[in-house]
């Protein structure tokens, strides 16, 4: 059969969000690959130059749905930044737990896409049903379950619930005898090994170069994780370990993923006992300075998201502009994908994390 | 800060395919023996328990609502609007109409609102057959209020940090937590306008003297007590006047 | 249960009968002489016969569906079907369904070949249904190279698939078509030298004397473990079922062969897909379990039954465990580990009867 261009999406079931991807095969094999992407555009950075800045935070929990809180907390450090205050330490602390929660909710999604993709339905429920137990940590501390709204410029919103600790020990010792399981139906089945070993090879020049970040970077054996780097919140005072494997296919970035996951447990466990009391929340300042401008950087679940802001001398901003990880990742896809079979697409960008609220903005 | 410690180990495989059967044969038994369920939820004939503090739609307790416009300038979607309705007691004052289609249920009416008579209500089986049912106007939106519905702001001031205090709630706090609005006095023409807005009537005009015509100049007094910083006068003022000065 | 053929025989004896006896009441009567004579008899016989079977093949696969889609509900931590009592419903709703969905074929399709494919397909499966015997009473054809008919019969499904697929004129159809003729074609050989096994110990290729051998010494699963493992590898690679499915992909290819197939069309082709799981579990139980084999306090026909449940439960569980697997590997693992194996136990098989063993 001559080479011939398909167009996996935007309509399919295997893309997660609505992207388009092109590869072009000859028989089985891919030769080319194009994204396309741009379905999912929102005008969310127009938008938010009409907004007073407290409005902009549930807008920012909208930029990736999957992992809410960390979009809104990264907009609280960037306007925080730009107003020149500093949370007090008490709603650090929340932050940091309610941040790694909020990561291994989105890793289970994240193993719960791959499952299907892999064409395991198995593999998409029971990591579901990990993940409803914290959405209900999540809905007891604010509320809603899916888009927050819980950070705020200068805190968070309320503090902590009764039981809290409590609730966490328990759903922490549960799900971590239930990681045994996710390694029993995937590390342990010689078939998801032949399935996600060796393919999606990424080596780490590939990496730096394309500007890949987070968990895709460190499954090439890139050792760079901005909570230890360049920390924020009560990062610096918590021992944790950074993950990385040396693998660079797709089989290193799952594994690194389920590292990720038992780190968050321990990091949750140490910001519950080092949790000092005190207030939780501080009052900003209504404008900002007119030409001043900040950024910051956090780790999110899918790599390095950054802001950058701009103040208007009144309570709008002038400019925000959004990094978003997978929209660098999904430039390097092409690389990851050229030379493998049309089958191994699903194991490939199943890997990779896609979330196309961030993409797409 | 962290020190690298060996990664952990990932579990080999053993007989091909042994370990993915095993932990799915446990789980298909466990099941079904005896009186485990399935985790399924059985909706709409069974229901989860709903927690306290769940973010319901948004709802009104009419009796407490002052008609301040906050709600309607806080909401991200712009999805609340005061109408004017006429109420028995009242008579024509202006409360909030919230269309549903638009509202991202964020919290923030209850949130901000001063008087507490904003809540999100623990409903959450919303669906309507038109676009027009989902605009709840201000007797559709009512809810019966109960305690810990309120949402309520816990601040501390810029001012007070490393104090050790644990933030005091500028909803029901003693003036002080919140921003309260200055005057301009160059700019003030005496016009009673902002009297006439305030929701919560803090604000009284004082004489201060008589003009070169005879006429009273007046200038505003803001009560702290009763001021909610709805900046309805700073909104209103003729000569722009009015600001609101921020508490440090 | 009374043996099957003379027990229809009599209903039909009697209605042709009736239907003699209207042609006497019209004084004709020579056509109603036609009509009681044994040939037409005999000929209304069959064709009842066949129509029972046929129900009764039916419903068990239509049992399989149900009891494939509780179990795997149970595994995953969910509940399956609660349409009806336990969920027995839901198949007949949904083949209900199937029938008032909008026929709707696209424009550019090669349209003999489109409608040819699944009449293909499950006229193949409907008539392997008839060949297999549940009892020495419930045996529709006893046919002397019963097992090479079921298997030939069997094999008809890749060109279904391949002239489905290439006929809907669709570029993942045609991929999807490719990879399933490749699947299926390279999976009969092991299948197949896995069957040698069994007749070279039986010695004849009748089914029915086939279970009438393992009542006599021992079910073929002890001395053929390796021919029976073989065998459930391949029949889950030809019935295309997880771990081997990768023709209907859903996260690549939308449904693979079958996107283009609306209504019952789709509707057969799900149905034929069952069937020959039902016919697949059928075989292995009928030569390496026993068929009907067991103790006497229950028809051998229910016996038969629960042990193609218990059959097909292990296929379940296979699927709910595992992932999908590529379609090199899929071919690697068919050519290069399968049938070895397959080798293996045909001299095992060849080495027990030499010597005299069984």
């Amino acid at each position: 059969m001559a080479e011939m261009w398909i167009n996996m999406g935007p309509q399919h079931p295997m893309t997660h969000g609505l992207w388009n991807l092109r590869v072009k095969i000859d028989g089985e094999t891919i030769t080319e690959a194009e994204p396309v992407v741009g379905y999912l555009h929102r005008g969310w950075e127009k938008l938010t130059e009409h907004r007073m800045y407290p409005q902009i935070i549930p807008m920012a929990d909208r930029l990736c749905y999957g992992a809410s809180m960390s979009w809104s907390h990264l907009y609280c450090l960037t306007a925080e930044k730009l107003m020149d205050i500093e949370c007090p330490e008490r709603a650090k602390y929340i932050r940091t737990i309610v941040l790694e929660a909020q990561r291994i909710g989105s890793h289970l999604m994240w193993l719960a896409a791959l499952g299907t993709d892999l064409g395991s339905y198995t593999i998409f429920l029971y990591p579901m049903r990990e993940r409803e137990l914290f959405l209900d940590l999540m809905q007891n501390l604010c509320g809603a379950r899916m888009t927050y709204n819980y950070p705020r410029i200068g805190g968070v919103r309320n503090d902590v619930p009764a039981n809290f600790e409590r609730d966490f020990t328990r759903v922490l010792n549960h799900f971590e005898k239930k990681l045994k399981d996710y390694e029993a139906l995937c590390d342990e089945s010689t078939i998801f090994r032949m399935r996600t070993e060796g393919v999606g090879m990424l080596t780490p020049e590939d990496a730096k170069n394309l500007g890949v970040t987070g968990p895709n970077l460190r499954g090439s054996g890139v050792d760079y994780d901005i909570r230890r780097d360049d920390p924020y919140d009560a990062y610096p005072d918590i021992d944790f370990n950074v993950c990385t494997r040396d693998g660079c296919d797709a089989f290193s970035r799952y594994r690194v993923r389920i590292d990720e996951m038992y780190e968050s447990c321990d990091i949750i466990r140490q910001a519950i006992k080092k949790m000092p009391e005190g207030p939780h929340r501080l009052k900003p300042p209504r404008n900002a300075p007119k030409g001043k401008s900040a950024w910051a950087h956090v780790e999110d679940p899918r790599g390095e998201g950054l802001m950058y802001i701009i103040g208007n001398g009144d309570d709008k901003p002038y400019r925000l502009k959004v990094r978003s990880p997978i929209f660098v990742t999904v430039s390097a896809s092409p690389v990851m994908l050229k030379g493998y079979k049309v089958a191994d697409v699903p194991s490939i960008m199943g890997s990779v994390d896609m979330c196309l609220g961030e993409t797409d903005r | 800060m962290a020190e690298p410690k060996k990664s952990r180990k990932s579990p080999k495989p053993k007989l091909i395919m042994a370990r993915p059967m095993a932990v799915v044969g446990r789980e298909t038994f466990r099941t079904s023996r005896g009186l485990n369920r399935p985790v399924t939820v059985l909706y709409p004939w069974e229901r989860l328990v709903i927690p306290d503090g769940y973010r319901g739609r948004p709802a009104l307790v009419m009796d407490k609502c002052i008609g301040c416009h906050i709600c309607e300038k806080i909401c991200p979607t712009g999805c609340i609007e005061l109408i004017e309705v006429e109420l028995p007691n009242k008579g024509k004052v202006e409360r909030p109409q919230v269309n549903l289609g638009r509202c991202m249920i964020c919290g923030y009416c209850a949130e901000y609102c001063p008087k507490n008579a904003m809540i999100m209500a623990p409903e959450y089986e919303l669906a309507a057959y038109s676009r027009q049912d989902l605009i709840y106007d201000p007797f559709k939106l009512q809810y019966e209020d109960r305690p810990g519905l309120a949402v309520d702001i816990f601040e501390i001031k810029p001012s007070e940090i490393g104090m050790g205090s644990k933030g005091k709630s500028i909803k029901t706090a003693p003036p002080g937590m919140r921003d309260v609005p200055a005057l301009e006095d160059k700019k003030c023409i005496s016009c009673s306008k902002c009297e006439k807005v305030c929701p919560a009537e803090a604000v009284t005009m004082i004489e201060v003297g008589k003009n070169e015509k005879g006429r009273p100049i007046k200038r505003p007094k803001f009560d702290e007590a009763l001021c909610v910083a709805c900046e309805q006068c700073v909104d209103n003022c003729p000569k722009d006047a009015l600001s609101m000065k921020e508490v440090k | 249960m009374a043996d099957l053929y003379t027990f229809i025989m009599g209903i039909a004896t009697w209605l042709m009968g009736l239907i003699g006896g209207l042609f006497d009441w019209l004084t004709l009567h020579g056509v109603g002489d036609w009509f009681r004579s044994p040939g037409p008899i005999a000929f209304v016989t069959v064709f009842l016969v066949a129509l029972v079977v046929f129900i009764v093949g039916f419903l068990v696969s239509i049992t399989l569906i149900w009891e494939e889609r509780k179990v795997l509900g149970r595994l995953m931590d969910r509940r399956g079907t609660q349409v009806g009592v336990l969920g027995l419903f839901q198949n007949f709703a949904d083949g209900l369904k199937a029938f008032i969905k909008e026929i709707i074929i696209p424009t550019e399709v090669d349209v003999w070949a489109y409608n040819a494919a699944p009449i293909i397909l499950i006229g193949a499966s409907a008539l392997l249904m008839g060949l297999i015997p549940m009892s020495d009473s419930w045996t529709l054809a006893n046919i002397n190279g019963g097992l090479l008919l079921v298997f030939a019969i069997f094999s008809v499904a890749p060109l279904a698939i391949l002239v489905g697929g290439w006929a809907s004129n669709n570029k993942y159809t045609i991929m999807g078509g490719m990879r399933a003729a490749a699947q299926l074609i390279s999976y009969e050989v092991p299948l197949l030298l896995s069957l040698a096994g069994v007749v070279i110990l039986v010695g004849s290729f009748n089914l029915g004397d086939i279970v009438h051998f393992q009542e006599a010494n021992t079910w073929l699963i002890i001395p053929q473990f390796i021919g029976f493992m073989v065998f459930m590898v391949a029949a889950i690679a030809e019935v295309e079922r997880i771990p081997f499915d990768l023709p209907e992909a859903e996260a690549e290819l939308v449904e693979g062969w079958m996107t283009e197939y609306g209504g019952m069309r789709f509707g057969l082709i799900l149905l034929s897909e069952y069937i020959r799981g039902f016919v697949a579990c059928s075989i292995a139980v009928l030569l390496f379990l026993g068929g009907w084999s067991g103790p006497s306090f229950i028809w051998p026909e229910i016996w038969f039954i629960v042990k193609i449940f218990i059959v097909f439960f292990v296929w379940i569980w296979v699927r709910g465990a595992l992932v999908r697997v590529t379609t090199k590997q899929i071919l690697s693992l068919g050519w290069t580990r399968l049938m070895p194996l397959a080798l293996i136990n045909l001299a095992i098989a060849i080495g027990l009867r030499m010597f005299g063993v069984i």
